[in-house]
């Protein structure tokens, strides 16, 4: 059915178009020939064509424009007098017998714009004359657009400054306002009018209400028609324009006209305009129908303020002067106060615009900012946590605004309202939220250093250190989680002070709340806090002469204390590994502090792990490389201690579950018995134990491959173990001799032989390159040429 | 016949909120400039007489809403107009990227018979602004624009201090009368001698 009238408007349209071309095709006939009888006749044929009813407004206005530009060239004939011969006020007494009102009063109104322009008669007389007559068309849509050509014609004609006129200059004004001011108050009223009219189905309502909707610019034209006479000065716009204005905008009690007309005026008029009428402007705010959406209203406003403000500095001291903050808020409060109905999400944006507003225009408020997230908490109190989408996306921009402000949260840490608007955020949106403010503080690589304001953060940013209530383990996304632990872990690296007293403290907050983490967030935060401390104690360690004893409560044995009890709990929690991990750095650590006791128990620690939770044989291969690598850096043991422990090495490097493993830990182990410092223990037969020990299990290696496959294994292992004895022979272990390398050559040699075919490429170019590399430090000469002489390598082709 | 519909020439202003199309205007017509924004509200026009190889012609320069929804009729005003003038403010760059919008938009609802040679001016405003400074559209760039579509006369003006602006509006108004005429001429079906004109419809009241 509307595909059909939409069909047959255009059929309308059509012959509208035509009725208005054949007398337009007259009217210009008789203008040619100066006939001013004929082209009265044709020209309000022609504008019979508006009398139509039947078309909607876009169409009616394609038609009006069609009239309009012919309009014109009748009016360029009615200023000239010489061709019609008749006095402009005779004309405008002669139009007047057109038969159609409509065509009459468009005429009326042509001849008027020539009759202003020629100020034979006053032109307040004909401005009234006109805005009066006018009121005989009270169809909504033709009287609309008969006065908005009312308004056109006449727009640039109204007497204002800078004019000649007879009367006084303001007086002149005055008439130019009172006539634009009526011809509103008359186009809004026909505007509202319309609505009543609508009634039937829904469906014809909806559409109906869109084509008034569509004619709204016609009656905010008015406005702008206000907004450029130059005469409105800002006293005349306080005391007559606006509160005109705002009263036909109040008393229409029309939603759609409210809203559309108080973003008109917000748009046309000046800035300074609105701000100083705040009071006049706002108060209109809660009188508004309970349906307007006044929040984009008010958005729009602050907006525009807060640009002016940011386009020039000088114009601050004017919105502290007419106290534009406290203005605005009172304002929103009084507009979610009669706006009962309004969702929550609407008075959060509301704040939303007001903190925009006040971090653009006060940026030094504080207390600005403080009071709006207060005034949110009031209402959000006693209601149930947001659940809201759109609602809590608000929170958040309402949150994060001053943290994008001040590109620093140490300012929202300030904030007593903060952490209480996000106490009203579901657990999901505190995580969100959370997340905001870590990548903020990393983006702006803000250091947070009191122990006070990490007790504020991690309250903020709870959500994401432990699980609030009610949180389902299995919807968290396994990657959504390890991103936010991550950013967590990241974050304790951001909490910092060069006074070990307050990283102390700062150490002691962060471990407080991380513990209570749980199982899946301690391996990810927990890392991050030991290396925190790791570097305090270094840090300690290093001004350690500086610091005269006793009286120094932070001291490296104390922060031991405390590392052994965050490192604890991950061993129960099933990431063995990492608590290994953790305890040999700490074992270094304390070594470089010289504090033995404190390494040895570390290490016990670190072994009794290897023995009571790291099962998985891959896993054990890991552990004890690395158990051999930090036990080879330490040099606080003393003999006893160190014998204990490079034991339990050895012990349990032999005791790998696979062979290679157990050939490549023993041989590592040689190492725990010769440092390569100046004062490092170097205990040449040990090595050479060692290195026989896994020749040994080489051997044994090769020989189980050989039953159990037929054929013997790589040389590999040999290879590597030749490798081994050559450091020992260059770094001068006495147990090591050339001719002890000769022998594990000739050994590979033939054992290569024995098994061509099962021997990997791989290993044949390693066992190769070794022996290039000894036939080049013959040939090199020098202390390690004459050692290596005696040895003779013979490389394969 | 044509001499005197070429009588009045209609140009259309176009471009983003705040660039200064009003502004622009006032300054031509009026003579006058403030710097206030004040939005504008639908499209409306101010007329200027101007003198051209020794005839009078009637400028009607149409100023329009940049911002859309002050623009709830449609744009049935540009029917019939003889040059359409683009305007950007050399301070944001976006205002230059959308003169394409602009000109494909004004294009396709005026729909012009010879798309390819309808006069288009563009304008480059706000030059004065913080002693030009500010500028993010260099003119070399705005020419070549201009260039790619066909040769645009491009002018750099103030509408505050009035700077350029009387000779972009001179050429505004030599483009518009150099368009031929749009207007399909009308021709009745007959002739009526006796003049009565057509059947009136009835619409049913004397309104």
């Amino acid at each position: 059915m509307i595909a059909e009238r939409f069909e047959d408007e255009e059929k309308w349209l059509a012959e509208g178009i035509a009725g208005i071309q054949h007398n337009a095709f007259f009217m210009h006939r008789a203008l040619d020939e100066d006939n001013l009888r004929d082209a009265l006749k044709y020209s309000a044929q022609m504008l019979s064509e508006l009398r139509t009813s039947r078309l909607s407004p876009h169409k009616y206005y394609e038609l009006y424009m069609r009239a309009f530009d012919e309009l014109r060239r009748l009016e360029i004939f009615f200023k000239d007098e010489r061709r019609h011969g008749v006095a402009i006020a005779d004309l405008y007494e002669l139009v007047q017998h057109a038969g159609n009102i409509l065509p009459r009063l468009y005429l009326l109104c042509t001849v008027g714009s020539a009759y202003l322009r020629s100020k034979d008669a006053p032109v307040r007389d004909v401005l009234k004359d006109l805005v009066e007559m006018c009121r005989a068309v009270q169809h909504p849509i033709r009287g609309l657009f008969l006065r908005s050509y009312l308004s056109q014609v006449s727009k640039d004609k109204l007497p204002d400054i800078g004019h000649e006129h007879e009367e006084g200059e303001s007086k002149d004004v005055m008439v130019a306002v009172e006539f634009v001011l009526q011809n509103f108050t008359e186009m809004n009223k026909l505007w509202v009018r319309l609505q009543l009219q609508h009634q039937g189905p829904s469906r014809i309502r909806e559409k109906r209400e869109k084509e008034r909707n569509e004619l709204r610019d016609l009656v905010g034209k008015n406005l702008h028609v206000l907004s450029q006479i130059e005469g409105v000065n800002l006293e005349m716009y306080k005391d007559i324009v606006l509160p005109s204005v705002l009263e036909q905008v109040v008393n229409c009690n029309d939603e759609l006209a409210q809203f559309y007309l108080m973003e008109c005026i917000i748009q046309v008029f000046p800035d300074e305009y609105h701000l100083q009428t705040l009071e006049t402007l706002l108060g209109a705010c809660p009188q508004l129908q309970p349906t307007v959406d006044i929040k984009t209203v008010l958005s729009q406003l602050m907006d525009r303020l807060s640009n002016y403000a940011a386009s020039n500095t000088e114009v601050l001291p004017e919105f502290l002067q007419v106290e534009a903050f406290a203005k605005l808020s009172t304002a929103i409060g009084r507009v979610i106060e009669a706006q009962a109905d309004m969702p929550i999400v609407g008075a959060i944006a509301l704040h939303v615009s007001l903190l925009t507003f006040t971090l653009r225009v006060h940026p030094d408020r504080f207390d600005y900012v403080d009071q709006v997230l207060g005034s949110c908490v009031k209402k959000l109190s006693g209601k149930p946590k947001l659940d809201d989408s759109r609602a809590t996306k608000q929170v958040v921009a309402l949150l994060s605004a001053p943290l994008d402000k001040y590109n620093d949260i140490v300012t929202a840490l300030t904030l007593s309202n903060y952490p209480r608007v996000m106490d009203h955020l579901d657990h999901e949106t505190n995580k969100v939220m959370a997340m905001v403010i870590i990548q903020s503080i990393m983006k702006n690589n803000t250091c947070i250093s009191t122990a006070d304001k990490v007790e504020v953060l991690f309250e903020l940013i709870k959500g994401l250190i432990v699980d609030l209530d009610g949180t389902i383990v299995d919807e968290v996304d396994e990657e959504d989680f390890n991103e936010e632990q991550n950013s967590v872990a990241r974050l304790i690296h951001m909490l910092h002070n060069d006074e070990p007293e307050e990283m102390f403290k700062i150490i002691c907050t962060v471990k407080k709340h991380i513990m209570s983490g749980g199982p899946r967030r301690l391996p990810f935060t927990v890392p991050s806090l030991i290396f925190s401390a790791l570097r305090l104690i270094r840090q300690l360690h290093g001004q350690d002469g500086d610091i005269v004893g006793e009286e120094v409560p932070t001291t490296p044995k104390k922060i031991f204390q405390l590392l052994n009890e965050i490192i604890e709990p991950l061993s129960s929690v099933s990431s063995p590994e990492l608590a290994l991990r953790l305890y040999l750095q700490c074992a270094e650590a304390a070594n470089d502090c010289d504090l033995e006791p404190v390494a040895y128990e570390f290490f016990t620690q670190a072994f009794v792990l290897y023995e009571e939770e790291i099962a998985d044989s891959k896993a054990q291969v890991t552990a004890i490389h690395l158990i051999i690598g930090s036990l080879q850096r330490m040099n606080v043991f003393g003999v006893e201690n160190r014998d204990t422990l490079t034991h339990k090495a050895t012990g349990y490097s032999a005791k790998l579950l696979k062979k290679p493993d157990q050939c490549r830990a023993v041989y590592a182990c040689s190492h725990l018995f010769w440092v390569d410092d100046q004062d490092g223990i170097k205990d040449g037969e040990r090595v050479l134990l060692c290195l026989k020990r896994a020749l040994r299990i080489a051997n044994a290696a090769q020989q189980m491959a050989n039953v159990a496959r037929g054929s013997s294994g790589p040389v590999t292992l040999f290879v590597e173990i030749l490798n081994k004895y050559i450091y020992y022979f260059e770094k001068g272990n006495p147990q090591i001799t050339s001719a002890t390398i000769q022998g594990l050559i000739e050994l590979i040699t033939t054992e290569m032989q024995s098994d061509s075919a099962s021997a990997l490429p791989a290993s044949d170019a390693f066992f190769t390159s070794t022996l290039r590399y000894i036939q080049f430090q013959k040939q090199k000469g020098g202390i390690l040429g004459e050692k290596y002489d005696p040895i003779k390598v013979q490389i394969p082709a | 016949m044509a001499s005197r519909r070429r009588m009045l020439l209609k140009v259309i202003i176009l471009g983003d909120s705040g660039v200064g199309k009003t502004s622009l205007m006032n300054q031509y017509v009026n003579r006058k400039f403030s710097n206030q924004y004040k939005a504008t509200i639908g499209a409306d026009f101010l007329t200027k007489e101007v003198q051209f190889e020794d005839r009078l012609f009637t400028l009607q320069i149409w100023d329009t809403a940049g911002q859309e929804r002050f623009q709830s009729l449609g744009v049935a005003f540009y029917r019939g107009a003889d040059c359409c003038v683009l305007v950007y403010d050399v301070n944001v760059m976006k205002s230059f990227d959308n003169l394409n919008h602009w000109r494909e938009e004004f294009l396709i609802q005026a729909s012009p018979s010879d798309p390819e040679n309808f006069p288009f001016v563009v304008l480059g405003n706000k030059i004065d602004v913080d002693g030009g400074n500010s500028r993010v559209v260099s003119e070399k760039k705005a020419k070549a624009w201009c260039a790619s579509k066909g040769n645009i006369p491009y002018f750099e003006t103030s509408a505050k201090e009035g700077f350029n602006v009387e000779d972009a509006f001179q050429c505004i108004a030599k483009n518009a009368l150099k368009n031929e005429p749009e207007e399909e001429m009308y021709l009745p079906d007959t002739i009526e001698v006796g003049g009565g004109g057509r059947q009136q419809r009835s619409t049913g009241c004397e309104c």
